[in-house]
């Protein structure tokens, strides 16, 4: 059966992820691992002491801790961070980009994980000195504790990138557990008062660079579903033949052969898509936006229909979370409803100006330079 | 040396466009049942250009071109409305010829596939041997240096208008139900031989049932082995489950019905909603996407002589199911148009009934061919164990 299900994005970088999420699967996060391992360097290039490495070296560390159903914010620290760094001055972008790298900041966007990075939640005001920050981000990930947030903001009409110290932001004004299992967090900025400095872009490099971090946003989200789908079909797999009811194994009965056979086909299916969705990053498409937006809506189709043919199919299991299938289906849902829902993007791929090929200017291995 | 792949796809772009006969071009634009006539013409201008045969070697009068370039045509074909190869020689009886076949059946059979001077048909289906085809009972018994033919045949599309079959017959009853069974190819004009159409359910005449008595066909005309026959029919069966075209002609229907309902859109403005339609083709389109790198990669693994494993079945049941649910999708745009105009009794058909017909059609892409429910079974045996 493993030849069945191989994976995305095969090598190193999967294996440590993978086994690392297999040893610490059981116990609650200690520290700050994504920073500890280094995978926030990924994505910084070499000049800024990172690792210059490709979404698809991200996807691999993604689909490894995807597999094992281990929850840390690797989307939004080390791509979502870095790739909205590069906006701001050469200067400016090198140094945090460096201190990123080397894990002694602790960044994080604060973004909803409903909205893509380029969203407008935040609206800034031009003060005499500095700005003034207004607005409630609600359900920003708040697994790892941060140091600094980058909070995308609307100014005079144009938008922004904001690097503010996470003491001046505060706590949040709720705290809750997610559907998967993540923290998040509701926080209001309320006359928030910045230093002129902490606007780090604005305009069309602020623009650019939270397109850059929805695309990669958008297809390390995809890579995760597929990697989840897997491991929820072999657990049923597995389910199917050890489970024993009326005397012979559950995997004797057909129609939950062909159940599982349906979902095996919408896997690979799902698997198609993400590639062609990485092949169209690589290549720069033109209309890699609206092919990514399909893939959201496709998978989510696709992965829900499987999460509740597993949890059915476990029977009472099902319902428990103790059992990873169960969890892995939490996780696909939960997914459906990260960077923009499925109605969302059908209403942006089917509005009027959708049509019309975006000028993508995302360059061609998706690292930041 | 390495293939210039973007040069290739500007020859054959610019070859399709000047010599594919713009009345073949608008019958498969408009989606409308492609008959021997187009099909016949078009192989005829390939085969001139020396591209009769894209999947055959070329010491078999094919192009040699490989996986790629066949993929390629495939694309180029459908993006430019050129009718599919004729499937049946070309693509079925054709490589089995090749790969079993006597020096002497390839120098008979061959040429005449890729001119188009015989056309194929295949005996398989039976009325007590559908999904379990093995159980077949068509006997051939050899009578000298001929064997003689009974029994029946079933869903044998084209029968009424082809010149030769190829079928699977019963030549000796073993234990195990696999063995025993031959490959023969029999001239449809033999004496003892009757068609019978059946009228199907989307008023099209494709389908027919073909009765064998006392049906004397050359002692070789048998492909490969006495007894070997299903070893040829799996071979077969194989490549009819992974034909490059498939994907390629999926991506031209999604375009067609996208076309259809923004006209049945236009036309019927603020009395119907459309937005249903519009979300279950922005699926299809994903689908479409996803089942072209399933199709490279089946390819890639083809051209490197990896196992396919149960490829082929994933493949074919993507297929089915994608182009069901955009005919499913022109049902619906054109359904109150087009459902009472279904066969016009005086002259040309209605052109949106066209889609009420495709829609009818393509409930058989889940039953030929190996239905859906034997596709899962050989997916979940590859899962579960048999």
């Amino acid at each position: 059966m493993s030849t069945s299900f191989p994976s995305l994005f095969p090598g190193m970088l999967l294996d440590a992820a993978s086994r690392y999420a297999e040893d610490h699967i059981a116990v609650e996060i200690q520290g700050d691992p994504v920073r500890e391992l280094g995978w926030t360097a990924t994505l910084v290039p070499e000049e800024a002491g990172g690792v210059g490495g490709s979404l698809s070296d991200l996807a691999s560390i993604v689909e490894g801790l995807a597999t094992h159903g281990l929850q840390l914010p690797v989307v939004e620290t080390c791509a979502v961070v870095p790739l909205l760094l590069q906006a701001a001055g050469a200067e400016t972008a090198r140094r945090w980009l460096e201190a990123v790298a080397e894990g002694s900041v602790q960044m994080a966007p604060l973004t909803a994980l409903s909205a893509t990075p380029d969203v407008n939640a935040v609206t800034a005001r031009h003060l005499d000195i500095g700005y003034e920050l207004n607005g409630a981000v609600h359900g920003v990930d708040a697994t790892l504790p941060a140091t600094h947030y980058l909070v995308p903001a609307q100014v005079d009409g144009e938008d922004a990138i904001f690097l503010v110290d996470a003491d001046r932001v505060g706590g949040p004004r709720a705290r809750y557990r997610t559907m998967e299992g993540r923290l998040g967090a509701d926080f209001v900025l309320a006359q928030l008062a910045v230093p002129e400095s902490a606007c780090i872009a604005r305009g069309a490099a602020a623009r650019d660079a939270r397109g850059k971090a929805t695309d990669a946003a958008l297809l390390l989200t995809a890579a995760d579903t597929v990697a989840a789908l897997a491991t929820l079909i072999r657990q049923s797999v597995t389910h199917l033949k050890e489970r024993r009811q009326f005397g012979v194994a559950l995997s004797s009965f057909q129609v939950l052969r062909h159940r599982v056979a349906d979902m095996y086909v919408k896997y690979l299916g799902a698997k198609g898509l993400v590639i062609h969705c990485f092949n169209a990053h690589e290549q720069g498409a033109p209309d890699l936006r609206r092919t990514l937006r399909l893939a959201k809506v496709s998978l989510a189709e696709s992965a829900r229909a499987c999460a509740e043919a597993a949890i059915q199919m476990h029977g009472g299991m099902g319902v428990s979370e103790e059992v990873l299938a169960t969890r892995m289906a939490q996780r696909l849902i939960a997914s459906e409803f990260r960077y923009g829902d499925r109605l969302l993007h059908v209403a942006r791929l089917l509005a009027p100006e959708a049509c019309a090929p975006q000028v993508s200017l995302s360059n061609q291995t998706g690292s930041v330079r | 040396m390495s293939i210039d792949y973007a040069g290739f796809r500007r020859e054959l772009e610019s070859f399709v466009r000047s010599a594919c006969p713009p009345e073949i071009r608008a019958v498969v634009a408009a989606g409308q049942k492609i008959t021997k006539r187009e099909y016949q013409a078009w192989q005829q201008i390939l085969n001139a250009r020396g591209w009769g045969a894209p999947s055959w070697p070329r010491e078999a009068g094919g192009t040699g071109w490989d996986i790629r370039q066949r993929l390629i045509f495939e694309e180029v074909m459908a993006e430019n409305d050129c009718p599919p190869l004729y499937h049946h020689g070309l693509g079925h009886i054709g490589p089995v010829i090749i790969h079993f076949g006597t020096p002497e059946q390839k120098a008979r059979f061959l040429p005449r596939i890729l001119d188009g001077s015989d056309w194929w048909c295949q005996g398989y289906s039976e009325p007590g041997s559908g999904s379990d085809l093995a159980s077949l009972s068509t006997t051939a018994r050899l009578d000298g240096d001929e064997w003689i033919v009974n029994g029946q045949k079933i869903w044998t599309s084209h029968a009424h208008e082809a010149s030769m079959i190829y079928m699977l017959v019963r030549t000796s009853k073993e234990a195990k139900k696999q063995e025993g069974i031959s490959l023969l190819l029999v001239p449809m004009d033999t004496p003892g031989i009757t068609v019978r159409p059946i009228k199907t359910i989307d008023g099209w005449h494709h389908l027919n049932e073909v009765f064998f008595d006392e049906v004397r066909v050359r002692a070789d005309n048998l492909v490969g082995e006495v007894g070997k026959g299903w070893t040829c029919a799996k071979f077969l069966l194989e490549r009819e489950r992974l034909p490059p075209a498939n994907v390629a002609r999926l991506e031209l229907m999604r375009r067609q019905v996208t076309q259809l309902v923004e006209e049945a859109s236009r036309a019927t403005a603020g009395l119907r909603d459309f937005s249903g339609l519009h979300h279950k083709l922005l699926l299809c389109e994903a689908d479409v996407k996803g089942a072209r790198v399933m199709m490279a990669q089946a390819t890639d693994d083809l051209i490197h002589q990896r196992p396919l494993g149960v490829q082929p079945s994933v493949i074919k049941m993507t297929c089915a199911d994608v182009a069901q649910r955009l005919t499913t999708i022109a049902l619906d745009a054109v359904g109150p148009e087009a459902a009472h105009r279904f066969l016009a009794e005086v002259g040309d058909d209605v052109p949106d009934a066209t889609w009420i017909q495709n829609y009818m059609f393509t409930r058989a892409r889940t039953i030929a061919g190996g239905t859906s429910e034997v596709q899962r079974n050989v997916v979940a045996n590859e899962l579960l164990g048999a």
